[in-house]
Parts: C-alpha cells; sequence; structure tokens
C-alpha cells in the first residue's frame, strides 16, 4: 500500500503538482512516527504508514499554523479517514479550499491510542478507543487511493456511545464533578490539547486575548475550568474526534471526554456528524424547519 | 559522608514518620483513570501530596509527569492584591504559606535541575531573590531515588549527569538487590530527616553494591550525546542565522508541552486578575513556545514564526545557560521528548547540529538536508 502511496507521492512532485506532500516518517524511536514535509521525489521513500501513524496532519493545513504560509500552492497530504474527516470540516468551514490540497487516502486498521502503548501490534488493548466505531476505514473523499481494503471489517456504528463517556456519565453528577476537579489539578494550561487541534482556527485563541481579558491565563481552578468549558463549546458540532488533545496532554488528561460528549448531544439533537460533507453547513449556524425544538421549555 | 541501609518496602514506614512529623510530603503517585483498562488510559504518575504510607509510588515508574518544579516555583501565585479606592489604590500584601515539606522519591535529572531553577530564582551573585522561591526552597528537601530502569528518552549521561548522580540531593537512595536500599546521608537538610528516620535505618551502607548497581543502570542509557560541541558551536553568534534552524523546527506547533514539562523551564507571566476596582496581581508559568511570548505592544514580534521559537529553546538550553550559569540548562530527563506531540526530539536536534558542527556546509543552501 504504502509503495502505492509513494509512487504517487514521487510523481505528483515530478510533475510539479505539488509543492509538498505531508505524510508521516520513522521517529525518533521506535514507537513514534513524525509528521514530515516532502519536497523533493527522491525523498519518498521516507514515507511510511502503519498504526503508529496517529498525528492528525491536516492541522498543518489549518490557516492559524504558519505553514500555509510558505508559499505553497498546493499541498498533498497522507490522511488516514478520520484525518480526511478533519480536512472536509475545513473545507466546510472555509479555512481550506478543495483545489488547493491533494489527499493521498490510506487505507486504516486504527491506530495505536498512545506510542506508549506500542507493542509491536495493533489489539484491543491499545487500539485508540475512536477507532472503535470508525466508519471511515476506507477514507470518504481521496484525490488518490491506492485501492486495497483494509483487511479488518470491525465497523460498528458510529454512534456507539464511547465507554469512556459512558462511565463518566453514569456517574453521579457531584462525583464527575470531583472527577474532573482531580484531573484539572494537573492541567499547567500547555495548551498542547489547542495546538494540536486541527479545528481549533481562531488566530488569537479567547484565552489568549488580554483586552479584556475573558479568561484567566493562570492555572488555578477557575482559570483551568473556564479554559476548557469554552474551548469544549467551542467546538461543539465541528470535532472530528481525531482524540489528538487527549493524546497530546502532557499530563494525561482526557481533554476530548468533553468534546466526544458534545458530539453525541449534536448527533442525538440534529442528526449531525461533521466532516462526512464538503457542503455541509454547521447545525448551530442553519436553521431547518423541522428542527427540534423541544429543549426549549 | 554518613550511609546506612534501609528496606525498601519500609519507605511506605518513612512516609507515615515524616508524617507524623508534621511535614508536608510529595511522593509519586499514581492517578485514577476514567477507565483504567481502557485503551486511551494511561498511566498517570504525578508528583502529589500524600496522607498515608500506603498512598505512594516511590522507587516505581520512571519519572512523575509534572517533576518537583511546581513545589517551589508555583504554577500561579498571586504577589499581591489591589483595591481601587477613589483615586488611589491599595496595595494589599498575600499571605503565603510554606509549609515544611519532604519530597521523596526524585530521580537524579529532577534533583539536579533545582540547581538551575536556583540559578535563575536566587542567584546571591547577582543579587536578586525571588522570595517565593527562595522561601520554598529552603523549606524543601529531597529525597531522591536512583533511577533502575531508563527509558529510551532518558539522556542524563549527555549533560554531565548519571541514573545515580546523587547532585542537588539532601538524602540519596540506591537499590542495592535484596530489597535493601542504600542510604547517603548528603546535607544538614538530609541529616534532619535521617534522625527522622532512624528507627529504620540500619548500620552503614554498601558503597561498592552502591557504585556497582549505578554503573549498571548507567550502561542501560541508549541515548548519547556530546553537548561539548554543541554548545562550541551555538556561541558563534553567526550560526543564530542559519537555514538549519528553518528546517529542523518547522513540525514544531508551538504547543508549549516542553516547556512546562520541563524542570528547567522557569519563564513565567505576570497579570492583573481584576474585578470590578479590586483583584490580583498574578505570576503564572509561560512558554516560549508561544507566538505572543516575545509580541511587542507595537505589533512587531522578534520571533514571528514558530522555527525560531524552538531555536530559542535550544539556545536556552545549551547557549544561554552555560553562558550565564554554572548549572545545567538541560539535564536530560527526556520529558519533552517523552512529551512532543509531533516528535520534535531535541536529542536529534542535538544530533543535526552537531553534524553541522563537524560538517559546515551541510544543509546549507540545500532546502533538503542530508
Ligand atoms: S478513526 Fe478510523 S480512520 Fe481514524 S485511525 Fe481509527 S480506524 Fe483509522
Ligand atoms: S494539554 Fe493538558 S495540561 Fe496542557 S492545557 Fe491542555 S489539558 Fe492542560
Ligand atoms: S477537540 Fe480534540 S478530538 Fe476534537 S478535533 Fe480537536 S483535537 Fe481532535
Ligand atoms: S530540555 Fe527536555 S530533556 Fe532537557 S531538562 Fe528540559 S525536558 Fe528534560
Ligand atoms: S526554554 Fe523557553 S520557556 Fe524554557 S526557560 Fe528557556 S526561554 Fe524559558
Ligand atoms: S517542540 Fe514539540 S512540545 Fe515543544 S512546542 Fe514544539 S511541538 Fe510542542
Amino acid at each position: 500500500m504504502i509503495e502505492a502511496i509513494r509512487n504517487q507521492a514521487r510523481l505528483l512532485l515530478e510533475n510539479g503538482d505539488v509543492d509538498v506532500v505531508i505524510g508521516y516518517a520513522e521517529g525518533s524511536d521506535p514507537s513514534r512516527t513524525t509528521p514530515i514535509f516532502i519536497r523533493k521525489a527522491e525523498d519518498v521513500e521516507k514515507l511510511i504508514y502503519d498504526p503508529r501513524c496517529i498525528n492528525s496532519l491536516p492541522l498543518y493545513l489549518n490557516k492559524r499554523h504558519e505553514y500555509t504560509r510558505k508559499g505553497w500552492k498546493k499541498t498533498a497530504i497522507i490522511g488516514k479517514g478520520c484525518d480526511i474527516r478533519a480536512i472536509v470540516q475545513l473545507i466546510a468551514e472555509n479555512q481550506l479550499k478543495r483545489d488547493e490540497i491533494y489527499i493521498l487516502g490510506v487505507p486504516c486498521e486504527g491506530v495505536v491510542s498512545h506510542p506508549e502503548k506500542w507493542d509491536g501490534s495493533l489489539h484491543d488493548g491499545n487500539r485508540a478507543s475512536k477507532c472503535i466505531g470508525c466508519d471511515v476505514m476506507t477514507p470518504h473523499e481521496t484525490d488518490f487511493f491506492p485501492g486495497d481494503k483494509p483487511d479488518v471489517d470491525r465497523s460498528t456504528p458510529y454512534e456507539a456511545t464511547s465507554k469512556n463517556v459512558a462511565t463518566l456519565m453514569e456517574l453521579e453528577l457531584d462525583k464527575r464533578f470531583a472527577f474532573w476537579r482531580t484531573d484539572f489539578d494537573r492541567c499547567f494550561k500547555c495548551y498542547a490539547c489547542r495546538e494540536v487541534c486541527p479545528h481549533c482556527s481562531c488566530n488569537t485563541c479567547i484565552t489568549d486575548e488580554t483586552t479584556p481579558s475573558w479568561i484567566d491565563p493562570a492555572a488555578h481552578k477557575k482559570g483551568v475550568f473556564s479554559w476548557h468549558l469554552t474551548r469544549a463549546m467551542h467546538l461543539v458540532g465541528r470535532c472530528t474526534g481525531c482524540g489528538e488533545c487527549t493524546r497530546a496532554c502532557p499530563m494525561g488528561i482526557q481533554v476530548d471526554l468533553f468534546n466526544q460528549r458534545m458530539k453525541e448531544v449534536v448527533q442525538e439533537s440534529y442528526s449531525y456528524k461533521p466532516g462526512y460533507s464538503l457542503e455541509d453547513k454547521h447545525p448551530l449556524i442553519t436553521y431547518k424547519v423541522d428542527d427540534r425544538e423541544d429543549f426549549i421549555k | 559522608m554518613k550511609t546506612a541501609t534501609l528496606n525498601k518496602s519500609d519507605i511506605g514506614k518513612c512516609i507515615d514518620l515524616l508524617l507524623q512529623a508534621d511535614l508536608r510530603v510529595i511522593a509519586p503517585r499514581l492517578q485514577p483513570q476514567v477507565d483504567e483498562d481502557g485503551p486511551d488510559a494511561l498511566e498517570v504518575l504525578t508528583f502529589t501530596e500524600v496522607k498515608s504510607g500506603e498512598d505512594h509510588q516511590v522507587g516505581e515508574g520512571l519519572l512523575p509527569l509534572n517533576g518537583v518544579k511546581e513545589f517551589l516555583f508555583a504554577k500561579h501565585e498571586p504577589l499581591f492584591a489591589y483595591e481601587k479606592r477613589g483615586k488611589k489604590i491599595e496595595i494589599i500584601p498575600v499571605h503565603h504559606e510554606y509549609p515544611q515539606t519532604v519530597i521523596i522519591g526524585v530521580r537524579p535529572c529532577d534533583a539536579a535541575s533545582i540547581a538551575s531553577l536556583e540559578s535563575v530564582f536566587s542567584d546571591a551573585n547577582a543579587g536578586f531573590e525571588d522570595p517565593f522561591f527562595t522561601e520554598r526552597r529552603s523549606r524543601t528537601t529531597f529525597i531522591t531515588y536512583s533511577c533502575t530502569a531508563p527509558d529510551s528518552s532518558c539522556f542524563c549521561t549527555s549533560v554531565e549527569l548519571s541514573p545515580d548522580s546523587a547532585k542537588g540531593s539532601d538524602l540519596h537512595l540506591t537499590e542495592i538487590g535484596d530489597g535493601r536500599l542504600h542510604v547517603e546521608v548528603i546535607t544538614k537538610a538530609g541529616e534532619a530527616v535521617a534522625k527522622q528516620l532512624q528507627d529504620l535505618l540500619e548500620g552503614e551502607g554498601d558503597q561498592a553494591a552502591r557504585e556497582k548497581a549505578g554503573a549498571e543502570v548507567t550502561e542501560k542509557l541508549t541515548r548519547i550525546r556530546d553537548s561539548a560541541p554543541i554548545m562550541e558551536w551555538l556561541m558563534d553568534t553567526a550560526n543564530f542565522d542559519d537555514e538549519m534552524w528553518q528546517r529542523l523546527g518547522e513540525k514544531c506547533i508551538g504547543c508549549g508541552a516542553c516547556t512546562f514539562v520541563c524542570p528547567t523551564c522557569h519563564c513565567f507571566d505576570i497579570v492583573d486578575e481584576n474585578k470590578g476596582s479590586k483583584g490580583y496581581r498574578v505570576k503564572f508559568w509561560d512558554s516560549c513556545q508561544f507566538d505572543h511570548f516575545t509580541l511587542h505592544a507595537s505589533g512587531h514580534n522578534p520571533r514571528d514564526w514558530q522555527y525560531k521559537r524552538y531555536r530559542n529553546r535550544f539556545n536556552c538550553k545549551f547557549k544561554i545557560y552555560p553562558e550565564k550559569f554554572e548549572t545545567p540548562g538541560c539535564v536530560g530527563c527526556g520529558r519533552c521528548i517523552r512529551a512532543c506531540p509531533v516528535n520534535l526530539d531535541i536529542t536529534e536536534y542535538m544530533a543535526e547540529v552537531a553534524h553541522k558542527a563537524a560538517n559546515p556546509n551541510a544543509m546549507k543552501a540545500d532546502p533538503d538536508f542530508e
């Protein structure tokens, strides 16, 4: 599979169809891979794809990241299904134009949840929870797809509630709050959760606003809770569930539990799943006559 | 130096004795997870306050995620309160508690980092003192614990440390087999703690076994870099604008993870948390990886690209520190390697710079180096 991707990447670079190919390469340690920007055809051999390729590369396509300032006219990007959902969502939000990018889709069997959990193979003990209900193992929007179907098909309905969210939602409200209090005690506001998110698109994040300051920048309870709750709200109906925020958190906080829960709410309320169609309009900025109203009391 | 032995299984009792002496005890502890066995759950080990000798992971796991920095240089703290009354502004002092503290289970890299923080926050030569830091520092004792199982990100031996180093320690413990620990009393503060634990300490230590154990663990380190040529190359200011930096830093996304987990990073910001006509002036952690770290009021930003911010971090560790201080800028704990979401590995950076130092034409005018 990766041979086909490499060949296509080589062709694209040789023909000058793209300026750069964003993909994965071996990392600095056997359990890790790293994003790589390939500009020369002979370097395509460095491209790899396997269950260690966790990163959601479309984050580099987000306008907020300065890579788009490099003068690249057309970028090719390797994407697994969930990454392509992020790309589709970026296009739907006008962050990106479809013809600015060339999507090299890869068939995906799932990825490991954290490099630390990689033990040479992918199994139920280390497969990222986002992959358990995945319906885009064969990606939905590509310019090139090597054609081989992934040899596992474990697709359960996407609607499947995340086990972690379910566990948390079963707790009494005060216990749930106590859980977040302990977890958020560890947060020091490094904002890795924001920086890895392909959909945190604001040039100046609300938490960095100083005149006035909306969210206390210090990592005390007020500063941390207001940051995370605001962030969760800003991603409602936009989060494509890549799970990167949780993986990136250096303090082991499962930040995306909020986003997963909000994903369920949006789906229950509007039957909407972001990142599937280029023409999608966000349910909170559109109006349909048959929209649910029973929550208005 | 006074030595003794201690049963590893008695560490819980040590903690209880310290707690009975009304000390605040901080130790590595595993944190609860929503779904312990779930695929996304990680072992989350952090330094936190312990209330009982049964509740600790001293000597287990490798490095707690947070390090000991936050117990000396608080994540956030009010400097003072203020209140506006008419045209007058009243400054109101804020009371701070500095409990007598023992931090147990500190690994050698973290222990060595304390001196690096001291260089910044309490430099007697420079005549500068951050009272919040020095107050905490003077009331904190460090019981350190030699490493037994370094991981692939550890590289303390590349920065003149070792997995059994007692630098920065008050009381140092090393496993010498058969569930025994070799105890070294290093400082006066360590002696005071040893006195509190005297019922559990036995006879003399076994220096030979301790050295053998240390050497065996040192062998396990796989990431070895020679930092000397790197520092030398960095000292040449012409290299600051080398084209290489841009390539090396291009994948960095500017999250502050590497700096916040770093035991020697010490940058902070100050804001006024205002509510109506009163509020607090608060000091809190900052990071040179943030795009607004060097943003001027005029709108100009000398570090306008992310690679310049990463270049700063690298220079801070291997140029600015060695230039200004006697203490290490980097203690080789590997936290930034483990934490970086895009695998920007500081030791790869070191290798690239060393390569560049040896081959001045490498990466020149060639957009794709190698
Ligand atoms: S969510 Fe789907 S496409 Fe994404 S990594 Fe998991 S299996 Fe692959
Ligand atoms: S990545 Fe983790 S520690 Fe950093 S701001 Fe987000 S939740 Fe807090
Ligand atoms: S909120 Fe988290 S899971 Fe959702 S898109 Fe952003 S990084 Fe991914
Ligand atoms: S730079 Fe990295 S390895 Fe060095 S002390 Fe800081 S976190 Fe540890
Ligand atoms: S590396 Fe950056 S954040 Fe860390 S001490 Fe140096 S300037 Fe400060
Ligand atoms: S080096 Fe890694 S951890 Fe540090 S700011 Fe860049 S992306 Fe974040």
